[in-house]
């Protein structure tokens, strides 16, 4: 279990991380969800004992990570956002560097790289050097690394950034894996699909806070049932604003110059009307979109940004 | 403990597959040294090439420039005879160390004892062979002056004698030889012998070694170099992200370092050890020497990484490092007695080559090679190279938190 409170993190004076608190459970998948630079990572390395917080507690399986590092980190798998290898090693060769750096011996050790090297697929290429691999093969030997030990709590930073589809489905299924074997899973992304894919309880981090947390179902709740209606186009800002408080539940999530975003019930059926008084400020509507109640929706409601910007 | 030696054999296996990174840090300091060896130590000697233009033609000329094909001066001094013109076209590219021109009427001036000028042009981009063309020169006209003083009568009948057309008749010829056995016993008391006399007297021992002299230091410089080179890794840990996952494991940063170290130094004592092996082989290092000088080797090579590491974490950049460590290990190598020996030095520079941490060490490592190192210092100097690595690798390990972050 992971049990962080109150988290702050500065550098420098400037605040990366604050007030950050949220409990993820063994046999399940924990997601941080934020756009780059929300905290996600600065979170994850406090977590890890890489990052001394600047306030706040982190204990992992009950252990203090700072009053007990060793016992805290002993219990943790680490799978950083970069691949982390020796490319000058084999596989076999860097799992079992890591394996001994967890304190696996002799035949244990072995037996957990051979397995661990099934389990990512590279059991044929064990003896072959990292820096021969494909990027998703790297990928899936990082993953490997951090599960070697056999870690109660595990720690995933971005692992499918810059992935290719199949590597991310065989990535994604592991972390399932290692969740349906009781382990406490973190797991820090910017994708939102991923996130509603693969994690039953979420927050979602921006500007180092917590602005949302919960099941899926609590943040999808949260939304309503409300769409989320996307205009793009030429725009005044104010009139489509003052014009778009005469329909009868629509809530402008953002506006700007080129683009509005509207949170409507049944969009579908009321999409003609909303066009008409969009139109009727004047405004020239390129493309339109509608998309169905989402952490992605959520997070632009609750920011009034998109993840990725 | 165990981590410890599963660092130092993650990062041997690291060091054995970047085998040509190896054979480069080695290879360097042998082909420099080789080099060294070969300009200044070898078996030929360097030749002064002396064009000489004779417009005189006379037998004074023929002495003049013969004297430099006399005695050790005929393996150092090369004569050619050239055409004025051609002799300065030549000077001009370079293609000699002196250019002696004889002017015309020099040799009748030389016997009449009236004033005589010869011109000598020297090449400006070598320094020591015109250098002893110039003195040669001189020292054989000082000779020709005093000889035309001791013989001045037999000479000037010789002048007078050749003067004409035809050969001096037999009583000419015989007073001349009188005149000259007369000049020569009124001169015996002060000339025969010598009232100077010079003598050489050769140092008991070994022959110099050119290669043995500068063997040590050799080795010095190539540890100097893998130091340097293997220090890099730090960075190439924190840029792959190796170092932030050792971070994150249960163990001791110190351990990780410790481990970093260990492969080093075996490598570097592996180095040694054949450096040492090849002394031996080529210039008869005593075997005796061998363990204690390998072992100094061994603690310099790891004193040196450990320095080496510590400008490595402190760099902003892993560009930046590269060119701090580049930056010292030149100038170090040039001083530290490697590259010139302390001997050929300016004292002041070699005071300072001394004092630097690659020369302290090839002091030491030249009295443990000859046999006579000795033992207070020598204890002192361990412990120094040792508790110099440690402190560093105490401060470098509680740095590498804050920095791999």
């Amino acid at each position: 279990m992971i049990e962080v409170e109150t988290l702050r993190k500065e550098y420098d004076g400037l605040v990366a991380v604050d007030d950050v608190s949220f409990v993820a459970r063994p046999g399940g998948i924990f997601g941080l969800l934020g756009p780059n630079g929300a905290g996600k990572s600065t979170t994850i390395g406090c977590i890890s004992g890489l990052l001394s917080p600047t306030g706040g507690r982190v204990r992992v399986q009950g252990h203090d990570v700072a009053r007990e590092p060793r016992a805290a980190k002993a219990r943790m798998g680490v799978v950083p956002q970069e691949v982390a290898l020796y490319e000058d090693l084999a596989a076999e060769e860097n799992l079992r560097f890591w394996g001994e750096a967890y304190g696996l011996r002799s035949g244990r050790l072995a037996e957990r790289v051979r397995t661990v090297l099934e389990t990512v697929g590279l059991l044929d290429r064990a003896e072959d050097r990292v820096e021969t691999f494909s990027g998703g093969m790297k990928r899936r030997l990082n993953f490997g690394c951090g599960i070697v030990h056999e870690p109660e709590v595990l720690l995933l930073d971005e692992p499918t950034v810059g992935v290719d589809p199949q590597s991310r489905v065989r990535l994604l299924d592991l972390v399932r894996e290692q969740a349906a074997a009781g382990v406490c899973v973190l797991y820090t992304t910017h994708y939102m699909e991923e996130a509603e894919a693969l994690c039953d309880r979420l927050a979602i981090l921006d500007h180092g806070r917590i602005i949302a947390s919960g099941t899926l179902e609590e943040l999808r709740g949260s939304m309503g049932e409300r769409d989320l209606v996307r205009l793009a186009g030429t725009l005044d800002p104010a009139a489509v604003r003052e014009a778009v408080r005469s329909l009868a539940g629509v809530e402008v999530v953002a506006v700007g110059e080129d683009q509005v975003a509207l949170a409507v019930p049944e969009a579908s059926r009321r999409l003609p009307e909303i066009l008409n008084t969009v139109a009727g400020t004047g405004a020239a509507v390129r493309e339109t979109t509608v998309t169905r109640p989402s952490l992605e929706s959520l997070f632009i409601r609750l920011t009034g940004k998109e993840l990725r910007e | 403990m165990r981590f410890l030696l599963s660092a130092a054999r993650k990062d041997l296996l690291r060091i054995k597959n970047d085998w040509p990174a190896l054979l480069l840090w080695i290879g360097i300091p042998l082909m420099v040294g080789g080099l060294i060896v070969l300009v200044f130590g070898g078996d030929a000697a360097p030749q002064a090439k002396l064009l000489v233009a004779d417009n005189d033609g006379t037998l004074i000329g023929r002495l003049l420039t013969g004297g430099f094909q006399q005695g050790p001066l005929a393996d150092l001094v090369v004569v050619e005879p050239v055409e004025p013109a051609e002799g300065r076209r030549r000077m001009e590219d370079g293609d000699a160390s002196g250019l002696l021109i004889i002017p015309e009427g020099f040799g009748g001036a030389v016997l009449d004892g009236e004033p005589a000028a010869l011109e000598l042009v020297t090449n400006p981009s070598q320094t020591v062979l015109p250098e002893i063309l110039e003195e040669t020169l001189d020292i054989e006209l000082e000779a020709a002056e005093v000889i035309r003083r001791i013989f001045d009568d037999p000479i000037d009948r010789i002048a007078s004698g050749v003067v004409g057309d035809g050969l001096p008749a037999d009583t000419a010829v015989s007073t001349i030889a009188t005149a000259f056995n007369r000049s020569g016993e009124q001169a015996s008391p002060w000339l025969l012998p010598p009232a100077i006399e010079l003598e050489t007297v050769a140092g008991e021992g070994e022959e110099f070694d050119f290669g043995r002299a500068f063997f040590p230091g050799m080795l010095i410089l190539a540890i100097l170099f893998m130091a340097s080179g293997l220090s890099i890794d730090v960075w190439s840990e924190r840029r792959q992200g190796t170092l932030e996952r050792a971070l994150v494991a249960p163990r001791s940063p110190g351990l990780w370092l410790a481990g970093k170290w260990l492969a080093g130094s075996a490598a570097l004592a592996a180095v040694s050890a054949i450096g040492l092996a090849a002394g031996r082989w080529l210039f008869g290092i005593q075997a005796e020497n061998m363990p204690l000088a390998f072992l100094w080797l061994a603690l310099v090579g790891l004193a040196l990484l450990a320095l080496f590491t510590v400008v490595q974490v402190l760099a902003r950049s892993e560009r930046a490092a590269n060119v701090m460590v580049n930056a010292m290990t030149l100038p170090l190598a040039m001083l530290g007695g490697s590259f010139f020996p302390f001997e050929a030095m300016p004292e002041w520079m070699a005071s300072l080559g001394r004092l630097t941490p690659n020369g302290w060490a090839l002091l030491r490592l030249r009295a443990v090679m000859d046999g006579a190192p000795e033992p207070g210092i020598l204890a002192v100097s361990f412990a120094t190279a040792a508790g110099l690595a440690l402190a560093i690798g105490w401060l470098v390990s509680r740095r590498l938190r804050a920095w791999a972050a």
